[in-house]
């Protein structure tokens, strides 16, 4: 045995018989004692590395024992009261109503890792960020935060990572230290930024609202990240030989066939004008023609999801208070109705008659345009218009929007797959303004009665910005800028659209965390399909997707109507019928994609481990619970208190204090037992020095980041190690992780400076 | 005896596995009634009891599967560089002054709670008109004694590793960060990495 080991060995006996010669003698021992002995005794028994939930529950039961013993002296008594206890505590896990999204949202995270998007993620966001100086290791930490906020899985990111990041790295030139460190500390940025497990625990354990930590940790999880980034492009530019910028060569960008035809026929170097001129001039084939027309309107989703934020946000801003007349609503919804069959059925089923003419209507328009995303981007603007159609005088030609002529185009004017689409939308950056500007007074007449509220100032402000960047965006598309973009819309956008709507959701309170992570396993299941039916023979892929296009349509009719109704577009929600065929449509969906694409194994894998890492944390709380009830018992909490509060600490004291223990226990322990066990002695004394629990817990997840990065058993660099080429060594990586440490302590104090970047956003929410 | 503790080993594994399924099920029934009661307006009170059990059935139920695996956290600072016969002497020692009490005790305990809900024929009474919960109580000493049963294999693999001075191997499983597949997953052989040394040297030399 080395040294070390005698070294732990005897630091444990220390503890031990240093406990024991602090207790009285037996005869003079209360229970108080008893409980603070307990608490030395599970320091040294978690040492010992048995699993630490079976140490709690045994440690607790005799505990409790002890405590029951010694209040009545019955035995039998005790015993029946200890039985009690921990099967009241095993019960209440079982019912806990917060920790029942564990399982889910790792559910989620296992899903999405092996939806495999990591690798194109990496390329797509390292050549989007070439210029940035430092950029590979910038796109590391990006790509770290992305997938590890969807995953929460550690291990699985800091591995994934090294094998692809580390060897990129290293050829680009990297020192060794800086790219480990990149990796290593982007890959536990995961557990700190919501939606992660780690803050679920700490408010079940603390009983402070998840929902509200979500919120309040999701400025602190960004600044963490940028002061990340920060230091990597102040390191690239001070010290270059560290982390070289990329050489031409590294940055190059294949451009497709069509692309590169149309930047020799018409001469443009921006996209836009390339491609527009391309395909009005008649320049080139008509099968290149369907591509630069595909390319163009995914260019175009970002103006078009604009305009229809924009949209549907000004109509429930202006919306006047109906709550005085309700009649009114109705009059309107009868109006959108009619208005909306007028439109020739595309704009989806508004009655029962017009609905199969809907089905009818978007199917068409799916096979043409191939990718999933755009159909669900057209069959949302298909619907759009109703809102501006409810004021049929309103319609002047011009305020015939981007996002309606996108969407019609295709399916109305079916001979010229795309002339339609690219037309329109070409006025669209220049016409945008104007439909808004001019549907103030266009709409006012439809309304009639109703007032149209004016809108807010910030409102107009957010537009004008968003339009100047808009513009901003389209003049910086050159054809590469618009391949990377395309890159970056099948790895990156998912993954934002996924961690966002389930963020979103929960932090506006749409949905509680359990929901939303039920769906956003859904979503993992969505991603993971679409995935690996990408990585199918073409033939076979446009096969599989005519069977599962008509029951997308179903589910994205009911929730599109859902969504307009919801932002007050629509009177009614959608009727029952119409939610039953969506729910049917995607159950059959999930059992054919399960079957399509092979998925049931990457689902089975999931399945399994998803129960155990579920029992990991549920069996830890099980563990927990019982100890934590057998501690108050001996009122070795009242002990504690007694003594921190005879210190005389102020507040903030009181706060470094705190953190400064739990970052020494993050040396040896792991995040799990460091916030089942110790955070119920901390919380309780919270209150005595008026410290909000919600904010301490922001700063204990912060803390915590450390726990992943300080060794020795800092998991991420063990992770790192096991992928790294032989003569990467450990203390190389650990010395990589240091100024990622300092950093984060960097964090914790500016956080603690200005509690407002955490507490902002839940202080705006729910007050 | 091999044969019996292989026979437990597969049970606990097995019936973890089998109710590892709960977690489909439990998204599809949130996801579900989220539909149903934000789209189409008709919530299910029952919906909330059901949930709570399809979770806890699953991790009461893998915990001997876990424990099978050695999926359980540990505190690993000292014990990951403890030899082998030392790790088996300190596990056997806690199995029996830890472990089997406590789940021995919890087995006991919940043998007589679900045996008292079972005997009124409880139900939930976090709605009204909850669903019968007896049956899920009894999953308090089911989950228990297959606990327990795993606990005695574990026991004897420290012994056989006492003896041995090595860990007899577990069965293999999927395990979160299987390195070979994720390997796979991203192209990436081992001839690649290993030539990547060169890199690492030769930045050491310039040094």
């Amino acid at each position: 045995m080395s040294k070390g080991i005698w070294f732990g060995l005897s630091i444990m006996a220390i503890i031990v018989v240093g406990t024991l010669i602090a207790m009285p003698s037996p005869s003079q021992m209360t229970q108080g004692h008893m409980g603070l002995l307990m608490l030395s005794l599970v320091v040294v028994a978690i040492m010992l590395g048995f699993p630490t939930a079976f140490t709690l529950m045994g440690m607790g039961m005799l505990f409790a024992f002890a405590a029951y013993y010694m209040q009545n002296r019955v035995v039998e008594g005790a015993m029946n009261q200890t039985l009690d206890l921990m099967v009241s505590r095993a019960w209440s896990v079982m019912n806990n109503d917060v920790l029942i999204s564990i399982p889910l949202f790792v559910f989620m995270g296992y899903l999405v890792e092996r939806a495999n998007l990591i690798e194109k993620l990496f390329k797509s966001l390292h050549l989007a960020l070439a210029r940035v100086p430092g950029s590979l290791a910038v796109a590391t930490l990006v790509t770290c935060a992305i997938f590890a906020t969807a995953t929460g899985i550690v291990g699985a990111v800091v591995t994934l990572m090294g094998l692809l990041a580390l060897p990129a790295m290293l050829k680009a030139g990297y020192n060794v230290k800086v790219a480990a460190g990149a990796i290593t500390a982007g890959g536990c940025l995961g557990i700190l930024i919501p939606p992660s497990v780690m803050l679920i625990v700490y408010g079940a354990t603390a009983g402070v609202s998840v929902v509200q930590l979500y919120a309040g940790a999701f400025f602190p999880g960004i600044m963490l990240t940028l002061l990340y980034i920060g230091y990597m492009i102040i390191v690239a530019k001070i010290k270059p030989e560290w982390a070289p910028p990329l050489t031409a060569e590294q940055r190059f960008v294949e451009l497709p066939p069509h692309a590169a035809q149309v930047r020799s026929v018409t001469g443009s170097t921006n996209a836009l004008s390339g491609f527009l001129r391309a395909v009005r001039a008649n320049q080139i084939a008509v099968a290149e023609r369907r591509k630069v027309a595909r390319d163009l309107l995914l260019m175009f989703l970002p103006a078009i999801a604009f305009v229809i934020l924009m949209g549907l946000t000004w109509n429930s801003l202006t919306k006047p208070n109906v709550v005085t007349d309700t009649s009114e609503l109705q009059e309107m919804g009868g109006a959108v109705d009619t208005s909306g069959s007028d439109a020739g059925g595309l704009a989806a089923p508004p009655g029962a008659d017009t609905a199969p003419s809907g089905l009818t209507a978007l199917p068409a328009e799916e096979p043409k345009a191939k990718d999933e995303a755009p159909t669900g981007l057209t069959a949302l603007p298909a619907e759009e218009p109703k809102a501006q159609d409810s004021a049929p005088s309103g319609l002047s030609p011009l305020s015939t929007e981007g996002p309606k002529a996108a969407a019609s185009g295709p399916s109305d004017l079916s001979p010229p797959p795309g002339d339609g689409a690219k037309e329109k939308p070409a006025q669209a950056p220049k016409a945008a303004d104007k439909p808004a500007e001019k549907a103030k007074p266009a709409e006012a007449p439809a309304a009639k009665e109703m007032q149209r509220l004016p809108a807010p100032d910030a409102f107009w402000w957010v537009l004008g910005v968003g339009l100047l960047g808009l513009a901003v965006l389209f003049a910086l598309f050159s054809y590469e800028r618009v391949e990377i973009y395309k890159m970056l819309l099948t790895s990156f956008f998912p993954l934002a659209v996924l961690i966002l709507a389930v963020l979103g959701t929960i932090v506006f309170g749409l949905a509680t965390p359990t929901e939303a992570a039920a769906i956003g396993s859904y979503g993992g299941f969505g991603l993971a399909a679409v995935y690996m039916l990408v990585k199918e023979p073409p033939e076979r892929m446009r096969r599989i997707l005519k069977t599962w296009a008509p029951l997308f349509v179903a589910a994205i009719v009911a929730v599109i109507w859902f969504l307009l109704w919801k932002f007050e577009v629509l009177a009614s929600g959608p009727p029952a019928w119409v939610g039953w065929i969506s729910v049917a449509a995607t159950t059959v969906w999930c059992v054919m994609a399960t079957l399509q694409v092979k998925l049931i194994g990457t689902v089975r894998e999931s399945v399994y481990l998803t129960a155990k890492t579920s029992a990991m944390v549920c069996w830890l709380f099980v563990g927990s619970s019982i100890f934590s009830a057998a501690f108050a018992l001996l009122g070795g909490q009242e002990i504690i208190e007694r003594w921190v509060l005879s210190l005389g600490l102020t507040p903030v004291q009181f706060m470094i204090l705190a953190q400064a223990i739990i970052f020494l226990l993050g040396w040896p322990l792991e995040w799990t037992e460091i916030i089942v066990i110790f955070m119920p002695i901390f919380i309780p004394l919270l209150a005595k020095f008026n410290i909000d629990p919600l904010f301490f817990g922001l700063l204990v997840a912060l803390n915590l980041q450390t726990a992943f990065l300080s060794p020795p058993v800092a998991m991420a660099a063990f992770y790192l190690k096991g992928v790294a080429p032989p003569h990467v060594t450990l203390n190389q990586i650990f010395l990589g992780m240091i100024p990622f440490m300092m950093i984060q302590v960097v964090a914790l104090v500016l956080l603690y400076t200005f509690p407002q970047i955490g507490l902002w956003l839940p202080q705006v929410l729910y007050k | 005896m091999q044969k019996l503790l292989l026979f437990i080993d597969k049970l606990s594994t097995w019936l973890g596995q089998f109710f590892a399924w709960s977690i489909v099920g439990l998204t599809a029934l949130i996801s579900w009634e989220v539909f149903s009661r934000y789209v189409v307006g008709a919530p299910h009170a029952w919906a909330f009891d059901v949930m709570l059990m399809f979770y806890g059935i699953l991790f009461m139920m893998a915990g001997a599967y876990t424990l099978s695996k050695n999926g359980h956290v540990r505190g690993d600072v000292l014990y990951g560089f403890f030899p082998p016969r030392l790790q088996a002497g300190l596990d056997l020692t806690l199995y029996i002054v830890f472990f089997i009490p406590g789940v021995l005790a919890l087995c006991y305990a919940g043998w007589s709670y679900a045996g008292e809900s079972w005997a009124i024929k409880e139900h939930s009474s976090i709605m009204a008109d909850g669903p019968p919960i007896y049956p899920f109580k009894t999953f308090i000493p089911f989950a228990g004694a297959i606990l327990l049963l795993q606990g005695f294999v574990e026991i004897v693999r420290c012994a056989i590793c006492l003896k041995d001075g090595a860990w007899p191997s577990r069965e293999e499983d999927v395990e979160e960060v299987d390195v070979e597949k994720l390997k796979e997953m991203v192209h990436v052989k081992d001839e690649d990495i290993a030539k990547l040394d060169a890199y690492v040297v030769k930045e050491g030399a310039a040094k």
